[in-house]
């Protein structure tokens, strides 16, 4: 079988695409680059590899040969991922009822991998409305001043502000001068009020002049208020951009700005929101932000799990960097990228009922991601999960710790969301019944700030039917963050 | 199916965390922290000169490093919120973001809920949570509940535990 061709890649699927999608990528990519169509010599080379790619991936014996051989590949070549599975059980007992089954998924950066930054093309899309005076600007332009000094030759950096329009403050441009941004930075003031799609776009055109297929596209959108009108638009926009591959990162600082808006974008362009309760804390988010924004290996992973019959995924979280809710898109979930100094770590709950006894093969979950760094872009792993079906239980059995303490930190996140959703639907009483619960819980983890927060909105929530808008940011925030790990450092 | 003893809601068998309360749902039976003789520990007294003042601006260091005891387990850790030291218990609901159990915390005198590290107002801080057997700065134990700065190079300890610090 010939090496160096991935099918896959050729016709732009996943491994687990359907026979249907194989078809609908094939019949795109053959009209483009007919030879009858286009012509030209090279077209001609790319419409043979596609029909090849099709015959082989279309003939299901043929296509399980081919996977076998790639997955092969994949072992041998040493894929950029590096996959360890964590299972709540060894034995389950043999039931006729459904019964619950962990795994703990750790994705990390292969240990062998050549750590080089990627370069970064970076926009700065920063909020100057009048109430940016004071504090929040000061610390917004020593940050941006910050983030300038470490800037790479090879990076590119625009400068845009908002208020009421935008303003292309620094072309996107690589080899930046550094002595005249910080100065141009400098000269940021505050006026006027907060029209951010006007801002978001800007700065989206200054990524396009410069993007490439290697560098990290990113734009960093900072506000302290809300936008009117423009909602719609700003979260169009933004998906837009991740289908570009360029993610957002959307800081709200203060308690006025819009959490569910900012949340939103950041997730459909692949980003993450961030709270600022403080001005103090600017520089530090930017620099930890940029920092980790070159470090990444894989641009986006997607995980997909194939479960035996008899076992179903009830639902699925991200645990580290922050916890949030993975949402499935047929049987596959995006994961978003993977930093070289953070793993992924997905937490799964699976529902199991109906398995005979004795050995059992589990499930597979593969998890496939494009990484700018290596060669052979498209890099894959997969883990095997099993376990023994019994009649007896096992007296060692001990749920390993790591998925204890995921579990501990994500019921208090999962109380959150419940209290959310009562508040949504008018249910003040139960919303305040769970914030106190989870404000009891918060104590005895020690997360007496967050606690605090907690206790406070529920007596705002039982009087005033309410939360405040600081509240509920940071309960929000607060939550999320609880799993932040210490990472193991290995020496090999 | 079994039953949150709190809340009494049902969950399918295995369930880990009871979904509307939290609560813990399943028999637990870890020990309880022993005191260690003083002996044992070694401690020089508490600390003399007045703790230092808190720097009041700078962003400074953005992570810490741990060497963790005779095994040398080392762990990295952002400092962006506490980290909290001590022992999984999830029964009394302790989930401490570093677990010392493997690195024999409980043999060591290390207590559930030992210490914490944060960053305040820039400068990294360690604060004992009346611990039982202590918490040591260079040798110099804290007064519980009140942090104190830790430094590049301390030598952190808990109980009889040895933690070599590094900040980044």
């Amino acid at each position: 079988m010939q090496i160096d061709k991935d099918y896959y890649e050729i016709l732009g699927i996943p491994q687990t695409a359907t026979d249907e999608e194989i078809r609908q990528a094939y019949r795109s990519l053959a009209r483009r680059s007919h030879p009858d169509v286009s012509g030209d010599a090279e077209a001609s080379e790319e419409f043979q590899d596609v029909q090849e790619a099709y015959e082989t991936l279309s003939d299901p014996a043929q296509r399980q040969k081919y996977d076998q051989w790639r997955e092969q590949q994949g072992r041998d070549k040493s894929s950029a991922l590096s996959l360890r599975a964590i299972a709540s059980h060894q034995t389950l007992l043999a039931i006729p009822e459904e019964q619950a089954y962990y795994v703990l998924l750790n994705a990390t950066p292969a240990s062998d991998l050549p750590t080089s930054r990627l370069p970064l093309n970076l926009s700065l899309v920063l909020d100057r409305s009048t109430s940016m005076q004071g504090m929040r600007l000061q610390q917004v332009k020593e940050a941006t001043r910050q983030i300038i000094d470490k800037l790479q030759p090879e990076d590119a950096l625009s400068l845009v502000v908002f208020s009421d329009r935008a303003e292309v403050l620094l072309p996107s441009q690589h080899n930046v001068d550094k002595a005249m941004a910080k100065s141009i930075a400098s000269t940021i003031q505050p006026s006027g009020g907060t029209e951010m799609l006007q801002g978001l776009l800007s700065g989206l055109s200054e990524i396009e002049r410069n993007q490439s297929d290697t560098s990290v596209n990113h734009l960093i959108l900072l506000t302290d208020g809300q936008t009117y009108g423009d909602e719609q638009g700003c979260l169009e926009e933004a998906e837009a951009a991740g289908n570009r591959q360029i993610s957002l990162s959307t800081m709200g600082i203060g308690s006025d700005w819009n959490e569910d808006l900012l949340d939103q974008m950041a997730a459909l362009s692949g980003g993450v929101s961030t709270y600022i309760d403080s001005p103090r804390k600017v520089v530090d988010i930017f620099k930890d932000t940029v920092r980790s924004l070159g470090l990444v290996v894989a641009r986006e992973l997607v995980m997909s799990i194939n479960p035996r019959s008899g076992i179903r995924l009830h639902e699925a979280f991200q645990i580290t960097p922050h916890i949030r809710r993975l949402e499935s898109r047929g049987d596959r979930m995006v994961l978003g990228p993977l930093g070289t100094d953070q793993g992924k770590a997905i937490l799964m709950e699976f529902r199991v009922q109906g398995l005979p006894v004795n050995e059992q093969r589990l499930m597979r979950i593969t998890v496939e991601g494009d990484v700018p760094g290596k060669a052979n872009r498209r890099s894959w792993e997969w883990v095997e999960l099993a376990a023994v079906i019994s009649e007896t239980p096992d007296p060692d059995a001990d749920i390993p710790p790591p998925i204890v303490t995921a579990l501990g930190k994500l019921a208090i996140f999962k109380m959150q969301e419940k209290a959310m959703a009562d508040l949504e639907a008018g249910e003040i009483s139960a919303a305040t019944q769970r914030l106190e619960t989870m404000a009891t819980r918060l104590l005895n983890l020690g997360e007496t700030d967050l606690a605090r927060a907690a206790l406070l909105e529920a007596g705002r929530l039982a009087r005033t039917g309410d939360l405040s808008a600081e509240g509920r940011k940071k309960i929000r925030y607060g939550t999320r963050a609880l799993s932040i790990l210490p990472k193991e450092i290995h020496h090999d | 199916m079994i039953k949150c003893p709190f809340c009494q809601t049902t969950h399918v068998a295995n369930t880990l965390f009871c979904s509307e309360c939290g609560t813990y749902l399943l028999e637990d039976d870890r020990r309880g922290t022993d005191p260690l003789g003083t002996g044992e520990i070694g401690w020089v007294g508490t600390e003399e000169e007045g703790s230092e003042h808190l720097a009041q601006h700078g962003s400074g260091p953005l992570g810490v490093r741990l060497h963790i005891g005779e095994s040398g387990r080392q762990v990295e850790a952002p400092l962006s919120k506490a980290i909290h030291l001590g022992r999984l218990d999830p029964a009394s609901d302790v989930f401490p973001e570093l677990d010392l159990s493997e690195d024999g915390g409980l043999e060591k005198g290390v207590s559930r809920r030992h210490a914490r590290i944060l960053k305040r107002e820039g400068t990294v801080v360690v604060e004992d949570l009346g611990s039982i057997n202590g918490t040591f700065i260079n040798g110099k134990r804290l007064a519980p509940y009140l942090p104190e700065a830790l430094h590049d190079g301390d030598q952190l300890q808990l109980g009889k535990l040895l933690i070599e610090v590094e900040l980044s």
